[in-house]
C-alpha cells in the first residue's frame, strides 16, 4: 500500500466505485426532488382547492398559501358555510419528477397539435443544428487564429488586446444587428452562438499553445524548423490532446448561447417550446425540456471524452477525464 | 466569413457555390415571385389568422403570403430590420416603431382589446381612487401603464398620485405577490397568472372599460403596400372570412383548437383569452377608420397613444398619426 492511498482524498477510485459515485452524483439532486415533491411536510407552502366550500374567490385548482386557505376555513367556520377542501401543494414551477417524465413522453410520442408543426424531436435536431454550425463556424476561424496567436508573440500581440476587450460584449445584445444582417431564420442566430464563442476559443487556444514546452519548440528551432513546417511538425501535434479538450469545453460554452440565440428572428427549435410553455405555466414541459438539452449536451460530451481517450492514450488529463 | 474558407475547397465545388449565390443572387431580384412576408405572434386576433393559413385560403384568394411566427417584440425587431413586409401590433407600437425609421401603415384593423389588458389590485382595494399614494408595477411605457394613466385622467387624479414601479410584464405576478405593491397592470395569459398568485385580487380595470384604447392592427411597409397594393387588399379582404369563421358557434370549436394548437395550450384555457379579444369584422373596422377624436376612431386612439409614448419620452418628436393610416384598403369593397 502507497502512502497516496492511505489517505482517503486521494485514493485511486477503481471503475467500479467511479461509476457508482456518478450514479450518487444524479441519485442525490433526484431524491431530494422526490423528498420535497412526494413528502407534504418538507415544503407544500400552499393548499390546492378542491372543493371551494362558501368562500367566493375559491376555484377548484386554484393554489393559495397555506395561511390564507386555514383562514377561510376558520371564516367559513363563523359564518357556517360550507368549509373548503383541498390537498397541500408546492408553487406550481415546482411540479413533481412523475409530471416531468410524463411531459417527456407525452412531447414525444403524440402529435403536435397544429398541422405541420414540428414534433419535440424535431425541434431538437433544428437546435442541434443550430449548434453544429455555430461551433463549426466558430473554430473554423478561431481555432487556426487561437493557435496561431499563441505560437508567434507579434501575431498574439497583434489581436490578442482587441479580442480580450470583445469577448466582454454581450452576445445577445448584437440579435438586432445580426438580424438586420443576416434575416431572421437561422443566420442570425448561428451568428449569436459564434459571437458568444468565438472570442473565448481564441484566447483559450492561444493560451494551451503557449503552454506547449519552449524547450520542444527551441529544439525544433535549432533543428532548422520555421514558419508553417513548425506548426504543422511540432506546434500542432505538441498542443493536439490539449486542444481537443478545449474544443470539448468550448462546445459546452456553445449549448449555453442556445436560448438566447434562438430567441431572434423567428420562434423555432427547443427555445420556441420552452418560453411558449413558461408563458402559460406549463412548467413540467419547460422542465422537461431543460432536462432534454442537459441529456444532450451531457451525453455528447461523455462521447468526445471516451473519443478523447482513444485518440490520446498518452495524455494523463484525457483518461481522467 | 465562409468565403474564407472557399481556397481551400476543391475548385469544382467552389465553382459550383458561385452558381448558387449568383442564381440566389438572382432570385432577389425578381422581387414579384416572392410571397408577401408577414410577422405574427401570440395574440388572439393575429393568432386567428392561422384559420387562413391552415385551410389555404390565400391561396383560394389567389395571394402568396408566408406568415413568420415570432415573439412579439421579436416580430418588430424584424420588421424594423426590413425582413418582414408587414408585421401585426397595436397602434401605439406601430408609432413607435415608426418613430425609430421603420415606418408601417396601417391597413387594417384586426381587433381592440375588450378585457385581456387590465389593472389588477389586492383584496380591499375596489377602485382607481382606492390606489392614491400607493404602488402600483406596470412595464413602463407600454399600453397598461396607458391604460392606468387614463382611468387616472378620468378620475381626476393627478400624475403623482400613484407611484409606478417599472417591471417587466412577465415577472408581473411575482411583483404582485410582493408586500408593498398594491396593484399591477398586465395583459392575459400574464394578468391570469398574477390573479392566482394573490388569492382575492381582482380586476378593478379593464380594457374592456375603455373599448378602443387599444387596437391591434396589420402594418405594411409603404415600399411593399405602394409596389403591390393589389395583393394587400386579397389579404385584407380574407379578414372577414376569419372573423365569421371565428366567431360563428358552428366553427368556432374548430378555429379555438386551430388558435390553441398554434399557441401551445389546449381550447380550453385558450377561449377566455379569445373573449377578451374583440375580433372586428370589416365593417366594423371601417368604422373604426373614420376620422374621429374619441376612442371609437383608430386616429383618435392613436393620437392618446401618441401624446402618451410622447410625453413618457419613449420617442422624442410627436408622431404625424394621419401618415401612419391608410383606411382604402379596407375600404375597397
Amino acid at each position: 500500500m502507497t502512502a497516496a492511498s492511505a489517505s482517503p482524498w486521494r485514493a485511486r477510485l477503481g471503475a467500479h466505485q467511479r461509476l457508482l459515485l456518478a450514479l450518487g452524483s444524479f441519485a442525490l439532486p433526484l431524491l431530494l426532488w422526490c423528498a420535497v415533491s412526494y413528502l407534504p411536510f418538507v415544503w407544500h407552502p400552499q393548499v390546492m382547492v378542491e372543493q371551494p366550500g362558501g368562500v367566493d374567490y375559491f376555484q377548484p385548482g386554484l393554489r393559495v398559501d397555506a395561511a390564507d386557505f386555514r383562514e377561510q376555513v376558520a371564516a367559513m367556520q363563523r359564518a357556517h358555510l360550507p368549509l373548503p377542501t383541498g390537498t397541500p401543494a408546492n408553487p406550481i414551477y415546482l411540479p413533481a419528477p412523475h409530471q416531468v417524465a410524463q411531459a417527456l413522453l407525452t412531447g414525444f410520442f403524440t402529435a403536435p397539435e397544429q398541422p405541420g408543426a414540428p414534433w419535440l424531436h424535431e425541434s431538437l435536431w433544428h437546435s442541434i443544428q443550430i449548434i453544429f454550425w455555430g461551433f463549426l463556424v466558430s473554430s473554423a476561424l478561431g481555432v487556426p487564429l487561437g493557435i496561431v496567436a499563441g505560437t508567434w508573440r507579434l501575431a498574439g500581440r497583434l489581436t490578442e488586446p482587441f479580442v480580450e476587450f470583445f469577448r466582454y460584449l454581450p452576445a445577445p445584445a448584437f440579435g438586432a444587428l445580426a438580424v438586420a444582417v443576416l434575416g431572421i431564420y437561422d443566420g442570425p442566430k448561428i451568428a449569436i452562438i459564434v459571437i458568444g464563442t468565438f472570442f473565448q476559443q481564441v484566447l483559450i487556444i492561444a493560451n494551451s499553445t503557449r503552454q506547449l514546452e519552449r524547450t520542444l519548440i527551441e529544439a525544433a528551432r535549432t533543428m532548422g524548423a520555421r514558419g508553417p513546417r513548425l506548426l504543422w511538425r511540432v506546434v500542432l501535434p505538441g498542443i493536439l490532446p490539449a486542444l481537443y479538450r478545449d474544443q470539448r469545453v468550448l462546445l459546452g460554452w456553445a449549448w449555453t448561447y442556445l436560448i438566447v440565440a434562438e430567441l431572434i428572428g423567428t420562434s423555432s427549435g427547443i427555445t420556441f417550446f420552452i418560453t411558449q410553455q413558461a408563458r402559460y405555466q406549463h412548467f413540467e414541459q419547460v422542465y422537461a425540456a431543460i432536462i432534454l438539452i442537459g441529456v444532450i449536451g451531457f451525453g455528447s460530451d461523455l462521447l468526445l471524452a471516451r473519443l478523447g481517450r482513444k485518440l490520446f492514450p498518452w495524455d494523463a488529463p484525457q483518461q481522467l477525464a | 466569413m465562409p468565403q474564407s474558407l472557399a481556397p481551400k475547397l476543391p475548385r469544382r465545388v467552389f465553382m459550383r457555390t458561385a452558381v448558387c449565390a449568383a442564381a440566389l443572387g438572382a432570385s432577389m431580384f425578381a422581387q414579384a415571385a416572392e410571397p408577401l412576408k408577414v410577422g405574427y405572434s401570440d395574440w388572439p386576433g393575429w393568432v386567428a389568422w392561422q384559420v387562413a393559413i391552415d385551410k389555404n385560403w390565400f391561396k383560394e384568394a389567389g395571394v402568396d403570403v408566408k406568415f413568420e411566427w415570432f415573439d412579439y417584440s421579436a416580430s418588430m425587431d424584424a420588421f424594423s430590420a426590413g425582413k418582414l413586409d408587414a408585421v401585426f401590433m397595436t397602434n401605439g407600437d406601430t408609432l413607435v416603431t415608426g418613430a425609430g425609421g421603420a415606418k408601417a401603415m396601417m391597413v387594417l384593423v384586426t381587433d381592440y382589446s375588450n378585457g385581456n389588458d387590465m389593472i389588477l389590485a389586492k383584496p380591499g382595494i375596489n377602485s382607481i381612487t382606492d390606489l392614491k399614494g400607493k404602488k402600483v408595477a406596470v412595464e413602463v411605457g407600454l399600453v397598461e401603464h396607458l391604460l392606468l394613466r387614463n382611468a387616472m385622467k378620468k378620475a381626476g387624479m393627478k400624475a403623482g398620485d400613484i407611484s409606478i414601479v417599472n417591471a417587466k410584464t412577465n415577472e408581473l405576478p411575482q411583483v404582485f405577490a410582493s408586500k408593498d405593491i398594491a396593484a399591477v397592470g398586465a395583459w392575459q395569459p400574464v394578468a391570469g397568472q398574477a390573479l392566482k398568485a394573490v388569492p382575492g385580487s381582482k380586476a378593478i380595470l379593464s380594457s374592456s372599460d375603455e373599448p378602443g384604447l387599444i387596437y391591434d392592427v396589420l402594418g405594411v411597409n409603404p415600399a411593399s403596400l405602394k409596389a403591390r397594393r393589389a395583393d394587400w387588399v386579397k389579404v385584407v379582404k380574407l379578414w372577414d372570412r376569419v372573423v365569421a369563421y371565428v366567431n360563428d358557434p358552428k366553427t368556432q370549436p374548430d378555429a379555438v383548437k386551430i388558435m390553441a394548437a398554434r399557441s401551445g395550450i389546449s381550447p380550453a384555457e385558450y377561449l377566455p383569452l379569445l373573449k377578451g379579444t374583440r375580433l372586428l369584422s370589416l365593417e366594423e373596422g371601417r368604422k373604426a377608420l373614420v376620422k374621429g377624436a374619441d376612442y371609437k376612431s383608430l386616429y383618435g386612439s392613436s393620437e392618446v397613444a401618441n401624446t402618451f409614448n410622447w410625453y413618457n419620452k419613449v420617442y422624442s418628436y410627436s408622431q404625424n398619426v394621419d401618415s401612419y393610416i391608410d383606411a382604402s384598403l379596407s375600404n375597397e369593397k
